[in-house]
């Protein structure tokens, strides 16, 4: 339960800056994810935290203590490595009790404590197992154990799940954000994959090129995304360039804008930098399909894959083709002309990419 | 028939088992139990002469204790050194690894007689080091360097190290970096760290380099007999010695023997008390 802050973190690998000034703020409690393409300086930012790497510039503090200088084993962190990184010669429980050893606890507390964890993650009955001859989504509850049992400060976890298919890793999600509401712990979680930052995360933390892009809740990075590397990297997103006809308010929000074949869109969102054109996002499930004729921008099938839950769209238009989810009881097929309808009321415009990156 | 065909595949290997390795053993196994001649090899008959004659006599009997102390001081010291030099080289940057590692593998590149002889000019009487330090005017008498097992342990070392060294490195370059860094996570220091972490996990290179270096080191012939000028007596000096100079072949082969069996239960307990549940 302890406040994280990062102010102006700096990483220097030889003569390549890897952290560019990162600053962050983590409540009590708080679960936030750094998520990011490979390379994006999200696990170094965790290393740096957790005091693997040394700072270059910039400070750490938990609880507004400065702690850039302390070493790990001072730090009072539980931490959850991509490969668990057990103690293969050591049991469960040998696993669980090294950290409180280390402690100096008494036999009977490091006892009591670790057979409360190894309830905690439901492992009681492999107390006496080497890491060997467990699953991996059972190693990953050990080390999750293994982590916690000591009571540390905060949490870091380092992509944990990545190494597990993909049925046991949804579980594991809801497993690991359920056990970190009841802890209450501070959380910091490392990840590539943006639906399991979404799921898991109070806060998600998109970080490019050793610099956050954005910090805000899931809803706010899906729905309002800050630029269109974010919005491209959080999900699928339609960008459309379209003409300002009428401007209302640039600061509250209010264009008219104009589709090809001059339909009306009304963006109600603010873009104070609009200037004649602007770029819009709409995400393929904020557009539906309708009857050819209708909707406000026509267009045609090219490709239709059917995903179980929904069918997914590419629409040919004239604002270039365009990703679209539909439900799997609507009768389109490849070829079909169509008609396509916005939710205006979600539309988000691109701020302009400064230094523009391709 | 898909059985049959992976046997099939381990054919080379076991034909040369068993050319090399199980019928000589059976040849000796037999030799060691003839009777022993005068004026030829071995005689008529069976007898055991040769079994008696080795642990009947002080002079024999006691190579084989020394012999297997001297085995074991120099995987000790094998596994006090390497450990380090391992540990080093697992964690050094690409660059330097292939360095280390040939330097390790050094030994291995000259011929053990000359190595040997080496090992004489530097530890003789009048050898580098005793004629340096008498002209220096350190030590009067020369130091007994060699002619006893101190110097053949120390020739023993340095020639095997390489087969501790390997070994070990496969199993520290084997350990996941993240283990010791969860161990730091997790409060422990350094020296704990290699305690009760590294040490125990590298353990299966540990066995493999000790039984490696103990087997190596009893067997060896040319150091001992040059190092220790035949006056550490090692009981494969005393195999060679009835074997080829006496030219009592049943009393060779019951030696042999007798240090080949001593040596498989000496790996077999070390085995067993260095057992690892984990692996």
């Amino acid at each position: 339960m302890t406040e994280v802050s990062l102010r102006a973190l700096q990483k220097l690998y030889g003569k390549t800056l890897a952290l560019k000034g990162i600053s962050l703020d983590v409540a009590h409690g708080e679960f936030v994810s750094l998520l990011g393409p490979s390379g994006c300086g999200k696990s170094t930012t965790l290393k740096c935290i957790a005091g693997f790497e040394e700072v270059s510039d910039g400070r750490i503090c938990f609880d507004n203590k400065d702690i850039s200088r302390k070493l790990p084993e001072d730090r009072d962190i539980g931490m959850v490595f991509q490969s668990y990184a057990l103690f293969p010669h050591m049991t469960v429980a040998q696993n669980l009790a090294f950290g409180l050893e280390m402690r100096r606890l008494s036999k009977s507390v490091i006892a009591e404590r670790v057979a409360k964890a190894m309830e905690m993650v439901q492992l009681t009955p492999y107390a006496d197992r080497f890491p060997k001859a467990l699953s991996g989504g059972q190693q990953q509850r050990v080390a999750l154990a293994r982590a916690l049992v000591i009571e540390p400060a905060i949490l870091l976890l380092d992509e944990p799940l990545a190494n597990l298919d993909a049925k046991l890793r949804n579980e594991m999600r809801g497993f690991i954000r359920d056990l970190q509401k009841r802890v209450g712990i501070t959380t910091i979680y490392v990840t590539h994959d943006q639906d399991e930052a979404m799921t898991m995360s109070d806060r998600v933390v998109v970080m490019f090129d050793g610099e956050i892009a954005q910090a805000a809740t899931p809803e706010e990075v899906y729905d309002r995304p800050a630029s269109e590397r974010v919005a491209r990297f959080v999900g699928n997103a339609n960008i459309l360039e379209l003409p300002v006809m009428a401007v209302r308010d640039r600061a509250a929000g209010g264009f008219d804008l104009t589709l090809p074949g001059g339909t009306p869109l009304h963006l109600a969102a603010p873009a104070p930098w609009a200037n004649g054109a602007l770029r819009v996002m709409a995400r393929p499930e904020q557009i539906s399909l309708t009857d050819p004729g209708f909707g406000q921008l026509g267009g045609r099938v090219a490709k239709r894959y059917f995903s179980g839950g929904h069918v997914e769209y590419t629409i040919d238009t004239d604002c270039g083709p365009l990703l679209v989810l539909g439900p799997t009881t609507q009768a389109v097929h490849e070829g079909d002309a169509v008609g396509l309808t916005f939710d205006a009321s979600r539309l988000w415009p691109m701020a302009p990419e400064s230094g523009a990156k391709p | 028939m898909k059985r049959f065909r992976s046997y099939l595949l381990i054919a080379p290997t076991a034909a040369l088992i068993f050319l090399f390795i199980v019928l000589p053993y059976v040849t000796v196994l037999i030799m060691s139990f003839r009777a022993p001649a005068d004026g030829q090899p071995y005689g008529e008959g069976f007898s055991l002469g040769g079994y008696a004659q080795f642990f009947g006599q002080a002079y024999y009997a006691w190579s084989l204790p020394q012999t297997i102390l001297l085995g074991m001081a120099t995987t000790l010291i094998c596994l006090v050194l390497g450990y380090p030099i391992a540990l080093h080289i697992a964690t050094a940057s690409r660059k330097w690894r292939g360095l280390l590692y040939g330097i390790v593998l050094s030994p291995l590149l000259i011929g053990i007689v000359v190595r040997s002889y080496g090992w004489t000019i530097l530890l003789g009487n009048s050898g580098v080091i005793n004629a340096t330090l008498r002209n220096l005017g350190v030590i009067d008498r020369p130091l007994p360097l060699m002619y006893n097992n101190f110097g053949v342990i120390l020739a023993l070392a340095h020639v095997f190290l390489p087969f501790m060294v390997l070994p070990l490195l496969s199993a520290l370059q084997s350990m996941d970096p993240a283990i010791a860094q969860a161990a730091r996570s997790l409060g422990a220091r350094r020296f704990t760290i290699f305690r009760r972490v590294t040490f125990p996990v590298s353990m299966p290179g540990v066995q493999a380099g000790c039984i490696l270096v103990f087997v190596l080191a009893i067997s060896s012939y040319v150091t001992p007999a040059l190092v220790g000028g035949m006056r550490v007596k090692t009981t494969t000096l005393l195999v060679v010695d009835a074997l080829i100079d006496q030219f009592q072949w049943p009393f060779g082969s019951a030696m042999a023997l007798v240090l080949a069996v001593s040596a498989g239960l000496i790996v077999l307990i070390f085995a067993r008390l260095t057992r690892m549940k984990w692996t």
